[in-house]
């Protein structure tokens, strides 16, 4: 499956003008004087060819499959269908949950998204200053992004059960009781979000980090020297600098935020009262679980939309912001 | 340098996408369903069973229900003794909804198996999807006896005359009780015969320092032990397909649920586990599954009682639970008559006895019920014979929630509503009818 | 102005031990649900359920991962997973490598919209396409089998994209002295590009490796035998249904699936960092 990670690239920095890669100037005509043009596409083919074709087959293939299937009223496992036009999409619309599944799922993502790049650059300035065994604490910080989901999950349901769990004794040792954390849909969502935030922080923890790295050194000591206080030289002179690395960790960070699922499997599998259904989870209960497959395919269509819109105003939003 | 994947395309080239995806379109034309025809069940078509010759190997797709793999095995190493048949014993799944997705998935592949687990809100599914043949022909040619089959467990499988199913791993919600807490409270060592008894001890549970009762939650439980509640005020989840959630009965047991939780606080919700809390001594009573006994008399540090669930005004009320096997449709004969045939060996009276006194499932036929194997459970644990003897008044599952595609999850969305946030019964229940109603509408009726 | 110089250093001490606090913070909520799980992992089932808690387990023997190990075929799922992972995450670099060297440094006429096509591929949620997909690998037979279960999931949009990214900035004059000595693309890309990105693929290294070991909902559908799940699919087989679930021989299951990627992780990490870092820094 096409996956997809929070990891961000080393960040933007210097770089060429992505039109016009540096070898391409004078020198790069010269490599190609004597290539016909059916040899290099035939290059080409060799080298892009396979992952081109796997896209096709495994990505494309099966989402035109899909948006053929969100017009159908199709029970998973039947061998016939019929066809019901937009039905799937307005009884989508109409559906008296979709108002919360849609609410879970802008919570959800604006808190995993913001929140995790609020406390993933805090963790970076962090680990950034001089201070002894950074190095071990950074090591540590990012472990959590390397396990699996389902693993991750599971071990929290421990942490958080209010009878036999670690943070309600705790709670309990300074005089408060656990909330209800999986009885009470306006805690079960903060729950899960402390989960995916603990997985996923320290990635982006780390991308910060190494674009601080690339902040000289000076120019902090430059603007302290202007006279002002750390926090007027972090927010003009530092931020901006990290506006490239901001912007694509913003992109892939939602990109995995509304498609994460098995921290809520692991959890609450959705619920409780449908608390943590997310439109992701909704497809696999849809399709897999409830087996409407025609209808769990109209949802992943409206998703896969509004994952196209945000990302053609995201690209709106850079061309409009030269950084350079 | 721009930060966004996609920053670097322009319009132009977006529109080639477009028309590329369109091309795919194309491609994708073949695989998936035929659009238009005429679907629904598998009939149960003359076949001449006679001139069919078993086949040599089978597939079988279980999940083991109650950590039975090893059972499982030693059944099929008898049947392959017996018959010589070999049977490929497939793990397809950690519960009855994984094998279900891996089935359903499966369908129209080549990778379909034999024999498969069918659970009971799942084989109505399977079978309006003709994905399972009807059994009685079959059976009717293999002499499995089904007269012998506990008739609520047999029949929870029927459907327009036929059945398609047979029942293998079978449980029903049980009263727990912890002896000690009994004692402490000064109650007699049995469970409580009606809820209005309940309702009289409780509050010397309460004295002894526990939360009385504890109660379960989540998708495929709460729906299913709130069976006895509903029944027993008189009320049904759904006649048929009609849904009959608006009656007073039905508004009646949930307003005692809440009664219960709200005003006496003598019941309590569950945070994950009600079985966890009862073994761990935080609840005095609970409603769990037959399946959950062996486990519990293994952990509990106190002694364990086990009843029948109490009663309501109109009398005793208990559903059930677990899992079947079924036979898909569309396989050869051959494969098909061999899966009988080990059907049929996997639920005679002898091993339905073996697998029951392993796992703690319920034997499903009569004459078993007395047999060694099971006199000897019983006398080794008591509280299992109540389980038993509790089969005899057990009652077939209410249509809209076992055989609507989502109408388990609407119910329990609607019972969590009433226990969790102490929501307007009736409003709940609309809600919830009115949603498996349409679902049974598009996903149900077509199919019919 | 020595007051002053004193007032600042204290200021400065006082906002290192407010940094230190801070740092042991991070690590303890990061550090403690894992040790919490490790201590579960040793506990009997009534030391796990028992009000108040219990911190410590009462001994720290190994029969619950004995238990664990006995149960379901930890072995089996540790190779599965290790195969999967080692050539899944090789071939995808491989093909993020050379994806990204076609649409950099060759010619052809619609590379833009190649590399458009590669890249939204990562707007397609997951779930869109498993059931085309389950139906084509079960038709081909490939259920059970580590081409069912690594090919779908090969293609790489993520890396191709991280990959284009930093051959850009590559400096021009190696590429062409490799030309002037006549080196082929192949020689080209191996031989010079591959060396002087090393930061970059550790990172999409480090992305692969994890998601590939972690991936569970694709091998859930595609693999039935036991002896073919990877280790997050085959850790559920440690849930009972019906029953009463054994958390202890759960927690040692998550615990062996847990340590070998943390194990991975500590020895490589310095690599991955300071790739990353220092790649930011000099790259």
């Amino acid at each position: 499956m096409a996956q997809l990670a929070t990891l961000a690239p080393p960040p933007a920095r210097t770089a060429g003008r992505p039109d016009k890669p540096p070898v391409h100037g004078a020198g790069g005509q010269a490599l190609r004087k004597r290539r016909t043009p059916w040899k290099s596409w035939l290059l080409f083919l060799l080298f892009a060819g396979p992952n081109v074709a796997l896209l096709v087959i495994f990505t494309y293939k099966p989402l035109v499959q899909s948006l053929q299937y969100s017009l159908l009223q199709w029970n998973i496992g039947s061998a016939t269908a019929r066809f019901v036009g937009l039905g799937n999409y307005t009884a989508w619309f109409t559906d008296p949950t979709t108002p919360n599944v849609v609410r879970v799922t802008v919570v959800f993502t604006l808190a995993t998204v913001a929140g995790g790049m609020v406390l993933g650059l805090s963790l970076a300035l962090l680990l950034n200053r001089k201070l002894r065994g950074t190095g071990m604490a950074r090591t540590v910080v990012v472990a959590p992004y390397v396990l699996s989901g389902v693993a991750v999950g599971l071990l929290w349901l421990f942490v958080f059960d209010p009878n036999f769990g670690v943070l309600g004794a705790m709670l309990k040792a300074v005089g408060l009781g656990s909330p209800d954390w999986y009885n009470d849909p306006a805690w079960a969502l903060p729950m899960i979000i402390v989960v995916y935030l603990w997985k996923n922080t320290g990635y982006v923890a780390l991308i910060y980090l190494a674009a601080l790295q690339a902040v000289p050194r000076d120019l902090f000591e430059a603007a302290t020297l202007d006279g002002a206080g750390p926090f007027a030289s972090f927010r003009n002179v530092v931020l901006p600098l990290l506006g490239p690395t901001t912007f694509f960790l913003s992109v892939t960070t939602l990109l995995s935020s509304l498609q994460s699922f098995d921290i809520i499997q692991a959890m609450t599998q959705g619920g409780p009262l449908e608390g943590t259904t997310t439109m992701m989870y909704q497809i696999y209960q849809e399709g897999f679980a409830t087996g409407r497959a025609g209808y769990s395919s109209a949802i992943a269509t409206i998703l896969f939309l509004v994952l196209l819109a945000i990302t053609a105003v995201q690209m709106l939003f850079i061309q409009k912001k030269v950084h350079y | 340098m721009t930060s966004s994947p996609f920053a670097s395309l322009n319009r132009r080239q977006l529109l080639q996408l477009a028309a590329l995806l369109g091309g795919a379109g194309a491609l994708a034309a073949c695989g998936g369903p035929a659009v238009g025809q005429a679907g629904g069940a598998a009939t149960d078509k003359a076949t001449d069973w006679t001139a069919v010759t078993p086949a040599k190997e089978i597939t079988w797709w279980s999940n083991h229900p109650g950590t039975s793999k090893d059972i499982e095995t030693e059944l099929i190493k008898r049947f392959t003794a017996e018959s010589g048949i070999k049977v490929n014993l497939v793990t397809a799944g950690a519960n009855y909804d994984e094998v279900a997705q891996k089935f359903q998935a499966a369908s129209g592949s080549s990778n379909v198996p034999d024999l498969v687990i069918a659970s009971d809100v799942w084989w109505f599914r399977y079978m309006i999807n003709g994905q399972i043949l009807p059994l009685d022909q079959l059976a009717k040619h293999l002499e499995f006896g089904t007269e012998d089959f506990n008739t609520t467990l047999f029949n929870d499988y029927e459907f327009t005359g036929s059945h398609w199913a047979v029942p293998y791993a079978r449980s029903t919600p049980l009263f727990y009780y912890n002896k000690a807490v009994w004692e402490k409270a000064g109650l007699p060592d049995r469970a409580p015969k009606t809820w209005a008894e309940f309702d009289e001890w409780a509050p010397k549970i309460k004295g002894a320092g526990v939360m009385p009762l504890g109660l379960g939650k989540g998708t495929s439980w709460s729906a299913w032990w709130f069976c006895n509640m509903l029944w027993g005020a008189g009320g049904a989840y759904s006649k048929e397909w009609a849904m009959t959630l608006d009656t007073p009965e039905a508004v009646e047991a949930a307003k005692y649920l809440q009664k219960i939780i709200y005003t006496d606080k003598t019941a309590a919700v569950t945070a994950k586990d009600q079985v966890a809390d009862f073994g761990a001594g935080i609840t005095g009573c609970t409603i769990a599954s037959t399946g959950s006994l062996s486990g519990l008399l293994g952990t509990a540090k106190f002694e364990l009682g086990t009843g029948f669930l109490p009663e309501g005004a109109d009398g005793p009320a208990c559903p059930t639970g677990g899992t079947g096997l079924a036979i898909p449709a569309g396989k050869a004969p051959e494969q098909q008559l061999a899966a009988a045939m080990f059907l049929k060996f996997l639920t005679n009276a002898e091993n339905t006895a073996y697998f029951s006194s392993n796992t703690g499932y319920m034997p499903v036929r009569t004459s078993a019920l007395e047999g060694e194997t099971m006199k000897a459970v019983y006398a080794k644990t008591p509280q299992f014979r109540t389980a038993v003897d509790q089969l005899a008044g057990t009652r077939v599952q209410d249509w809209g929630r076992v055989f609507v595609p989502n109408g388990d999850k609407d119910l329990t969305t609607a019972l969590e509503k009433i226990m969790l946030q102490q929501g307007d019964p009736a409003e709940a229940f609309a809600v919830a009818s009115a949603s498996i109603t349409k679902s049974y509408e598009e996903n149900v009726l077509p199919y019919l | 102005m020595g007051l002053q110089v004193q007032e600042r250093v204290t200021v400065k001490q006082r906002s290192r031990a407010g940094g230190y606090l801070m740092l042991l913070l991070a690590v303890a909520a990061m550090v403690l649900p894992l040790a919490w799980m490790m201590l579960a992992s040793f506990k009997d089932r009534d030391e796990i359920y028992t009000v108040p808690i219990q911190w410590l387990p009462a001994s720290f023997d190994l029969s619950n991962y004995a238990d664990a190990l006995a149960a379901v075929p930890f072995g089996n799922f540790f190779i599965n997973s290790i195969i999967t992972t080692a050539v899944g995450a090789t071939l995808k670099i491989v093909l993020a490598l050379t994806t990204a060297y076609a649409v950099v440094f060759l010619e052809f006429p619609f590379k833009k919209f190649v590399f458009g096509l590669v890249v939204f591929a990562l707007l397609v949620p997951q779930q869109i396409v498993i059931i085309p997909n389950y139906t084509l690998i079960a038709d081909l037979g490939w259920i059970n089998t580590y081409q069912g279960l690594i090919l779908p999931g090969l293609a790489s949009a993520f890396g191709t994209f991280l990959f284009r990214q930093h051959f850009l900035t590559l400096p021009v004059s190696i590429l062409e002295a490799a030309a002037l000595d006549g080196a082929s693309h192949w020689t080209r890309l191996w031989r010079f590009v591959v060396p002087i990105s090393s930061p970059t693929i550790a990172a999409v290294a480090l992305v692969s490796i994890v998601s590939e070991w972690n991936e569970y909902l694709w091998p859930l559908l595609v693999v039935d035998r036991a002896e073919m799940m990877t280790l997050p699919v085959g850790l559920t087989l440690l849930q009972n249904n019906d029953g009463v679930t054994n958390w202890g021989v759960l927690m040692a299951g998550t615990v062996l699936i847990t340590v070998p990627v943390l194990i991975v992780f500590f020895l490589l990490q310095r690599r991955i960092v300071t790739g990353l870092t220092s790649g930011a820094v000099t790259g």
